[in-house]
């Protein structure tokens, strides 16, 4: 009978959930990143309240007014160049957190219950801009992009909250709920009839796709490198001689050669641009302008391409 | 019986004690790469200065003497008061102690010290220039620092009859306005160029340990400091970027700190490094002494998205004379960095490249200690002691 009832109230709360899902327009979380949709145009998209609650990132609702900045981070890169304008208006079109592009579109007069706004500009690398929250209430962020080339406009709109108070206890209430249910099914013995007939075919298509997947790429070339000046040191811009060959022990010659690296264990690259700036024959190649600018262990990239074949080499040292 | 459990009790307590003292201690001596690291920190690591092609007046006596006047005088300004010195105050190691620079107006950042920094292929908290000379044309035209202009400069060195013999005797007669303008920011670079830390405690200490002399190590060195020492080359990973003798990489990393109040996140290199490839004034540029423009810093350099919110590291000689610190001058203290670092918080924009550190408060406090005995005397630099004689006279009339 209780098991009952809790089937009810977990029903009823997904009645309401999808559109609790929903709520959030032009700005939604997708693996735990909180992505704005500028018609296809995406970016990941943060809120700080940098004296409230420092690096705390927010989605969309903040916990309270004052100075708020808003970040875009382009994951697509035809927002670098074109210019964006951003607006935040009150929230008056009556629909709350389900106001879309259409609500907005139909309030009369966008001026009066502007409380911000930024001239298009374009930001060439991230998108930021800082505004001050002098009340708490319902807001709406429209975000609008112009292409240049075409000039079509692509726009979202988000409603968000400024002041948000949160759910309270009821995310807890729900799991305790959810988790008293989970109880009851097992001591009820439920579990034990799903569970009772495995599925091997899904297994078997596991192993088919495992099986489906390709062989470790073996490497078509060996590469070693010689410096120019003495043994790498940090900070010293220098030169490297790369030895290509194949496995075979065959030199390779007339290969295009490009290179990147980087500290894989703190997650950024090298400080330069090394290019092969000379062909020295016998599969010799200059490699000019490197640089490394702190000690630990740095890997170089080195993809190969010959009219043959192509790989990559991945050379590391220890500095 | 009951002795003989009193006595396993008190044994397993001393042993225990022993222990948690033993696990505590500080190694006696440095191993050989501990003192190879220490050594490569030390000021006598720093080699000479190296040439600047583009700049062909850089090691020229009678620029550094020319420089030197224009860095202290106040007439390249708006109102007449503000000269380089105005925020790169000898005094204060060629800061100023505040946030932001104050002049004309206040300007974008924190300002940098001077000593040292003609080691950097970089200038700025961003890169935005490729050399000294193009870096002390910038404040000068800038709105919120001299906010003077390139032509009202020229005129007043013509116009004074030392300046314009100085002039004159360096580059010759009067020529384009970039070209003079140019010229003017090639003998401030030659007077920047002798600006160079002096040896603190840190350099005699490694000097001890190089000697074997243990007992002036002790007497330079605290054990706090030598904790703090060894966390800065060890676990606190304060080498991987304040690495060599002036502690700094002279490259460009994101640290998340945080935006200052009433300001977006600061870009940083991202944009810098545009600026700086784009500057008429560059190595690449007509202005540039060195005939076969051999520019490998602006040809190999790195641009895009992972130099968001990056800036050039800072040295940590005289740190202690240096705050506030970070490109905002947004950390007042010492310790409240090292606590940031501690903790490694997210970057607003960009990623954050340290990771957070873990260390006790403790441990902290010993780095603090450490950095502390990085206070050096006033730097060294041509005039510097007739400066500073000066300064002894003033404070004691």
């Amino acid at each position: 009978m209780i098991g009952r009832l809790i089937t009810l109230a977990l029903s009823m709360f997904l009645a309401f959930a999808p559109q609790l899902a929903d709520a959030h327009g032009g700005v939604v979380e997708e693996d735990d990143i909180c992505v704005i949709k500028v018609n296809y145009l995406r970016a990941h998209f943060k809120i700080y309240q940098p004296r409230e609650s420092g690096h705390e990132q927010f989605c969309e609702d903040l916990p309270v007014a004052g100075e708020s900045v808003f970040v875009m981070e382009y994951m697509h890169d035809a927002l670098q160049s074109m210019p964006i304008e951003f607006r935040i208006i009150k929230n008056v079109t009556g629909k709350g957190r389900f106001a879309r592009m259409e609500h907005v579109a139909a309030i009369d007069d966008l001026e009066a219950v502007t409380v911000f706004y930024s001239e298009p500009v374009q930001e060439p690398d991230v998108y930021t801009l800082t505004h001050t929250f002098t009340e708490e209430g319902d807001f709406i962020g429209i975000v609008a992009a112009r292409n240049p080339e075409t000039g079509a406009l692509y726009a979202a709109v988000f409603p968000f909250e400024v002041g948000f108070t949160g759910w309270g206890y009821w995310p807890l209430i729900l799991g305790l709920l959810v988790l008293t249910h989970i109880l009851y099914l097992a001591m009820s013995g439920r579990f034990r009839r799903w569970f009772k007939s495995p599925t091997p075919a899904a297994l078997v298509l596991c192993a088919a796709l495992l099986q489906a997947s390709p062989a470790a790429h073996a490497d078509e070339f060996v590469v070693t490198f010689s410096t120019l000046d003495g043994p790498p040191q940090i900070n010293r811009m220098h030169s490297w001689i790369l030895h290509v060959e194949t496995t075979a022990g065959e030199p390779v010659e007339g290969a295009v050669i490009e290179v990147d690296g980087g500290m894989p264990a703190h997650n950024h690259g090298l400080p330069t641009r090394p290019r092969v700036t000379e062909e020295l024959g016998g599969g010799d190649y200059r490699l000019d302008g490197i640089r490394f600018h702190m000690s630990g262990y740095w890997e170089m990239v080195i993809s190969i391409e010959t009219d043959a074949s192509e790989g990559t080499v991945v050379v590391s040292l220890t500095l | 019986m009951r002795l003989a459990t009193l006595v396993a009790v008190v044994t397993t307590m001393v042993v225990a004690a022993w222990l948690v003292w033993r696990w505590d201690a500080l190694p006696d001596t440095w191993s050989d790469e501990g003192i190879a690291i220490l050594q490569s920190l030390s000021l006598e690591s720093l080699p000479p200065l190296p040439p600047d092609p583009t700049n062909a007046v850089a090691d020229d006596p009678r620029a550094v003497e020319f420089g030197r006047r224009l860095f202290f005088d106040t007439r390249f300004s708006a109102n007449g008061a503000i000269s380089c010195a105005t925020c790169h105050q000898p005094e204060r190691r060629f800061t100023d102690g505040l946030p932001k620079g104050v002049a004309i107006g206040v300007s974008k950042r924190n300002t940098p010290s001077i000593v040292g920094t003609p080691y950097s292929p970089w200038f700025y908290w961003d890169g935005r220039r490729d050399s000294l000379w193009a870096q002390a044309l910038s404040p000068l035209e800038d709105p919120n620092e001299h906010a003077s202009n390139r032509l009202t400069i020229i005129a007043i060195i013509v116009d004074d009859r030392d300046y314009w013999r100085m002039y004159k005797a360096l580059f010759g007669e009067a020529s384009g306005v970039d070209t003079m303008f140019s010229n003017i920011g090639k003998a401030l670079a030659a007077f920047e160029r002798t600006i160079m830390p002096t040896s603190s405690r840190f350099d005699a200490y490694v000097a001890a340990v190089v000697a074997g002399n243990e007992a002036r190590q002790a007497e330079l060195f605290s054990e706090e400091e030598i904790r703090g020492l060894r966390l800065f080359i060890g676990e606190a990973n304060c080498t991987q970027c304040h690495n060599g003798p002036l502690f700094t990489n002279n490259e460009f990393h994101n640290t998340g700190l945080i935006s200052l109040e009433g300001e977006v996140p600061d870009k940083g290199r991202v944009a810098g490094v545009r600026e700086a490839l784009a500057d008429p004034f560059n190595c690449r540029g007509a202005h540039s002494d060195d005939p076969g423009r051999n520019c490998p810093e602006l040809e190999f350099t790195r641009t895009g998205p992972e130099l968001i919110g990056a800036f050039r590291t800072p040295s940590l000689r005289n740190l202690e004379n240096t705050a506030p610190y970070g490109h905002k001058g947004q950390i007042a203290t010492l310790a409240d960095m090292l606590l940031h670092y501690n903790e490694a918080p997210d970057a607003m924009i960009g990623h954050n490249e340290a990771k957070p550190l873990n260390l006790s408060r403790r441990e902290l406090e010993h780095l603090e200690a450490f950095l502390s005995t990085l206070a050096a005397p006033l730097p060294d630099y041509v005039g510097g002691e007739e400066a500073e004689e000066s300064i002894v006279t003033t404070s004691s009339l």
